[in-house]
């Protein structure tokens, strides 16, 4: 019972994520990508606590779980980097006004 | 025995850096394009120092950080891990040589440089990692620096929206990777890949192990290009510089290749994936190579070459033998070189006639006739001509199909590459038949470009005519993966 709530909410987020990336605001497509990397942040959470031997909770689950928040952090910023350099070139933050290059 | 390849690991983005800013301060010319070679001739010989410790009579390197595999961070390195090592730090080290000229009128140089010593070292990582975490890390490492190295001329649109897409893209195929690595936690209990693959590796087949399969697939393929996943590449390479598309064409896919395979191999038997990347293989050369045929744009030309090539190297990982798995790492190494080659080649043709357009660049062979030989060896290289490279390696590919049960592969791999010929000839044509008008005057490229070029077409002959040396380093790399897997197993438990 407990799994299927845990495992439940990490693909329900993904999905949501994944719901996301496909509009158009390019910051909205920039929450969609944490959103999927968060849902993974959760499952590592859930199965630390899984997967414990003495007794207590498993730090590599946990341990990960920081560091993959600080490789989040880079993403947003290099994608914010870009959407800054995006929006002083097209004066729009529509990804769908990025159509200069197709084929 | 590892400290210069750890402290090569830690510290040489930084070193470049502040040399390059105290270089800025103080107006000391070429100081930092200096560090920036000294530093990726480091990356070669310490490669080359792991080798010779122990790797080359087949032994396996571990190096763990912060306490014992399953908890602490951890490098296991093996021949084949150092045979794309060696790959990569060989290209960076003749691509940093060969940007001092080509990037000489561009700013914010050290900026540049930096980047592409942490690319290198995302590279190396990732084909040196031993768990998947430490993969992971290096993996983002290089697809950040990989963005915004694409988007590196910031004041112009193009490179500004290949870059965003380049993002976009390759940051869901790695969050879709990580959450494929969360699963295979909760089902092993660990990350590290020795131990993982003790608790996986032929256990049947169930719903979450095709569900990690399938988020694997499309994280590492998204970087590796594979055909549904493959948009972001037409776009990325040609509007990145030319030596930064020398380094995604030429290691950085290919980088994204081996992660596939080594991760594959170590979970799963090989007939739960040959049929799904034989699909795939046939997909990903056809449709690259039938677009390939209708473009203009001489790097966007080469960029679909790009991922017909990645096509035929997926043959050998479907074919699920060492000799596919030997076969389709020659082709990494030659490829990175030929690929290398065409791209710093054409580079120099760009930066001396400013048009990317086949069309423009009509005649440029007449004024510049090393580079366009050297091109010409590189794109005969990339069709399969005897005597080069690539006419080796692709003929241990599509060999390799046929044991595997696979013929309609290697024919269907035949016709491709004769079919891929078909662009490769007319852009040769082209660029040294007669200027349709106004002849104009074009120079030679600069000595130490021109040397780069020679080197590397050099080196493709060579790996064509005397080819032993590198089949003999991609057996075994292949032999490490797939029959001595229990040995890969054996150095962490």
């Amino acid at each position: 019972m407990e799994a299927t709530i845990w495992l439940g909410t990490a693909f329900a987020l993904f999905a949501i994520g994944l719901y996301c990336v496909s509009k158009s605001s390019m910051i909205r497509i920039l929450f969609g990508i944490e959103m999927i990397l968060n849902s993974g942040n959760l499952l590592f959470v859930y199965f630390g606590s899984v997967n414990h031997a003495a007794g207590y909770v498993d730090p590599l689950g946990h341990s990960i779980v920081i560091m993959s928040i600080v490789t989040g952090g880079c993403i947003v910023a290099v994608g914010l980097a870009l959407i800054v350099n995006a929006y002083k070139q097209f004066k729009t933050t529509d990804s769908r006004e990025l159509r200069r290059l197709r084929w | 025995m590892v400290i210069s390849p750890a402290l090569y690991f830690l510290f040489s983005p930084l070193i470049v850096g502040i040399l390059g800013i105290i270089a800025d301060k103080l107006k000391i010319t070429k100081l930092r394009e200096i560090a920036a070679i000294l530093v990726s001739l480091w990356g070669v010989f310490s490669v080359w120092t792991l080798y010779t410790n122990g790797i080359n009579a087949g032994d396996i390197l571990v190096v763990t950080i912060g306490g014992n595999p399953p908890l602490g961070a951890c490098f296991e390195i093996d021949a084949m891990s150092i045979y794309m090592g060696f790959s990569a730090t060989l290209l960076s080290l003749l691509v940093t040589i060969y940007s001092v000229n080509y990037m000489e009128h561009d700013t914010r140089l050290t900026e540049y440089y930096a980047l592409l010593s942490a690319l290198t070292i995302g590279m190396v990582g990732v084909a040196f990692a031993g768990d998947m975490f430490t993969m992971f890390i290096f993996w983002e490492m290089m697809g950040i620096v990989s963005y915004s190295l694409v988007s590196f001329r910031k004041d112009s649109p193009g490179p500004i929206e290949a870059g965003f897409k380049y993002m976009v893209m390759g940051s869901i195929g790695s969050t879709i990777l990580f959450f494929g690595i969360a699963l295979l936690y909760g089902m092993a209990g660990t990350v590290n890949f020795a131990q993982m693959s003790n608790a996986l590796h032929g256990t049947p087949m169930n719903i979450w192990l095709y569900l990690v399969m399938a988020m694997l697939i499309v994280g590492f393929g998204v970087k590796s290009a594979i055909v549904p996943m493959h948009t972001w590449l037409p776009d990325a390479h040609p509007e990145a510089p030319s030596t930064i598309s020398a380094m995604l064409s030429g290691m950085l896919i290919e980088t994204a290749l081996y992660a596939l395979t080594r991760v594959l191999y170590t979970l799963y038997e090989p007939t739960a994936f040959s049929q799904t990347m034989a699909v795939l293989a046939f997909l990903t050369m056809t449709l690259a190579n039938i677009t390939a045929l209708r473009q203009s744009d001489l790097k966007r030309m080469l960029a679909y070459s790009s991922i017909s090539q990645i096509g035929y190297m997926l043959i050998g990982l479907s074919a699920g033998t060492m000799l596919g798995v030997s076969a389709m790492l020659m082709h990494v190494f030659n490829h990175s070189l030929m690929k290398g080659l065409a791209f710093l080649s054409t580079g120099s043709l760009v930066h001396e006639a400013n048009t990317r357009n086949i069309e423009e660049l009509r005649g440029i062979g007449r004024s510049m006739p090393i580079t366009t030989i050297t091109l010409f060896i590189a794109l005969l290289g990339l069709g399969g001509v005897p005597g080069t490279g690539g006419f080796i390696s692709k003929f241990f590919l599509f060999s390799s199909a046929i044991p595997a049960g696979y013929v309609w592969l290697t024919v269907l791999g035949v016709l491709n590459s004769a079919f891929s010929m078909g662009y490769y000839l007319p852009t040769m044509y082209k660029l040294i038949s007669r200027p349709l008008e106004d002849t104009k005057e074009y120079r030679e490229a600069p000595i130490s470009m021109l040397l780069i070029s020679i080197i590397l077409a050099v080196l493709v002959i060579w790996s064509g005519i005397l080819p032993a040396t590198v089949i003999s380093m991609a057996e075994a790399g292949a032999e490490a993966l797939v029959n001595n897997l229990a040995d890969y197993i054996g150095a962490i438990l």
